[in-house]
């Protein structure tokens, strides 16, 4: 099992960055044949960050192609599997002991899939408290740097080197509001979303109940609500995603980089034959549905609509986090997956995306601590990480 | 989504599907087409687009070169250059 698209270095302090995280030592390919091969001349902001703080590059982690899929599934060089079961290569590689941690572009709610199903701490912080420069854009109004590690005080350690403003980012937020997130903070009060729990499996709804008895125990309170119109998180993100996801991908022509047919007799078939052979079936539908949510018939009602329902999700989420320390739901519906459920059904993440879209679509810090999902308001990264630590102290 | 206008969008989108992704497409719009109903319950009539998650200021800067890639190493990326320039089929009879 290659859980490393690229190799890199291993010393006492190493991180894995996953393969949209651009690097000049190592190439980067986005998961993507397209991609295949492909050297940046430059560094990702974070990693240059990593370097300076004496981190090493243990190397560029497996990723699915410009991770919009469940578990990596659709990376070029193939899916990942362990005992029959998919596993997210950047997550196993902490799971291993390989590295310390793992970064990765949290698009569409993979890597917080993958922390939950091998039990390990994972951070996506606040949008724009994290440098994107660097990384291969994909949902860009969505993208955030995420922290995979087996403890909560590595992620804590990762956190405070990464959370910077960035120039050479526009999305990037000033420098106070990036470093306020380290904060250390108390989470005393718990929102639980019982409709999400009543969508998982039995045994995510078991550890789910084993982590609020943990919580329970150690003094915080947990109330059960009802999530109203968190619910249409999933299908407004679907729409923002793909729309921005089939703009940034249209980069991608054969020409200046990446992948080039040999099958063309004139600029059109280059342009069309490259990105045909190239991209796989999941990338190419999402391209295709972008695109028609983006056209002149479907622009209001599904793209724009998809705008205002995000400002209604984000208030509903202001107002509980004027009664809530934090809200929790699963991850995931089930605490694995195998090759066969995403060969039946290619598109699978557009589904299981239910539990990720909510946070994905605000920008709201997140965090998997214990197979369980949490999010904070926007910069309490502090009490997620309390939550997280009374977890790992519970067991 | 009928087959000529996933046809008009693919060649839109500069891909080539073969008949078994046609129907896999078809029957994905399908399924998404029947949740457009979860967003159409909530009322957004007063509700204002939601662009960026976070206050986002638009960053001016001084208009200098901070980053001075050669183009020799901009071009080592590509499949087919000359004397300093991308190469595509022609396009001119």
């Amino acid at each position: 099992m290659e859980l490393y698209l690229a190799k890199g270095e291993k010393k006492e302090k190493t991180v894995a960055l996953d393969d949209l995280f651009l690097t000049k030592s190592l190439p980067t390919t986005a998961g993507s044949k397209m991609l295949d091969g492909y050297m940046s001349l430059f560094d990702a902001e974070v990693f240059t960050l990593l370097s300076n703080s004496g981190f090493a590059l243990g190397g560029k982690a497996k990723v699915g192609e410009f991770a919009i899929d469940l578990l990596g599934e659709t990376c070029y060089k193939g899916a990942t599997e362990k005992d029959g079961k998919l596993v997210y290569a950047p997550c196993e590689l902490v799971k291993d002991g390989e590295v310390l941690a793992a970064l990765c572009l949290d698009a569409n709610g993979a890597p917080r899939r993958g922390a939950a199903q091998s039990g390990l701490v994972y951070l996506k912080p606040t949008y724009g408290t994290v440098s994107r420069f660097g990384l291969v854009g994909v949902a860009s109004s969505g993208d955030t740097v995420g922290i995979c590690a087996e403890t909560t005080d590595t992620v804590r350690e990762i956190l405070s080197v990464i959370a910077h403003h960035d120039d050479k980012d526009g999305t990037s937020l000033s420098e106070d509001a990036c470093i306020s997130i380290n904060k250390e903070k108390k989470a005393a009060k718990v929102a639980v979303l019982k409709d999400f729990i009543a969508e998982a499996e039995a045994d995510v709804q078991k550890s789910i109940y084993l982590t609020i008895e943990a919580l329970k125990k150690s003094g915080v309170e947990v109330v059960e609500i009802n999530s109203d119109e968190i619910a249409a998180a999933r299908v407004a993100w679907n729409i923002l995603m793909s729309a921005e996801t089939c703009n940034n991908v249209s980069r991608f022509d054969g020409v200046k980089y990446g992948y080039r047919t040999q099958n063309f007799t004139n600029l059109d078939e280059l342009y069309t034959n490259s990105r045909t052979e190239a991209f796989g079936d999941l990338i190419k539908t999402c391209i295709l549905f972008g695109s028609e949510t983006l056209s002149d018939k479907n622009y209001m009602k599904q793209y724009d609509k998809s705008l205002r329902i995000r400002r209604v999700i984000s208030e509903k989420f202001a107002l509980l986090f004027k009664s809530y320390d934090a809200v929790l739901l699963p991850a995931t519906s089930k605490t694995s997956y195998s090759v066969e459920d995403v060969k039946e059904n290619l598109t699978l993440c557009y589904e299981e995306n239910k539990f990720t879209a909510p946070a994905s679509i605000t920008g709201l810090p997140a965090l998997v601590a214990g197979g369980v999902q949490f999010i904070a308001d926007a910069f309490e990264e502090g009490k997620l990480l309390c939550l997280a630590q009374i977890i790992e102290q519970e067991g | 989504m009928d087959r000529e206008t996933l046809r008009k969008l693919a060649m839109l989108n500069q891909l080539s599907l073969n008949e078994e992704q046609k129907a896999s497409v078809i029957a994905f719009f399908a399924k998404r087409d029947e949740e457009l109903g979860v967003l159409n319950n909530i009322d957004t009539e007063n509700v204002e687009r939601m662009v960026h998650v976070c206050p986002i200021e638009t960053v001016v800067r001084e208009d200098v070169i901070d980053q001075k890639f050669q183009r020799e190493d901009l071009q080592k990326g590509a499949v087919d250059t000359d004397e300093g320039y991308w190469c595509v089929p022609r396009v001119v009879e």
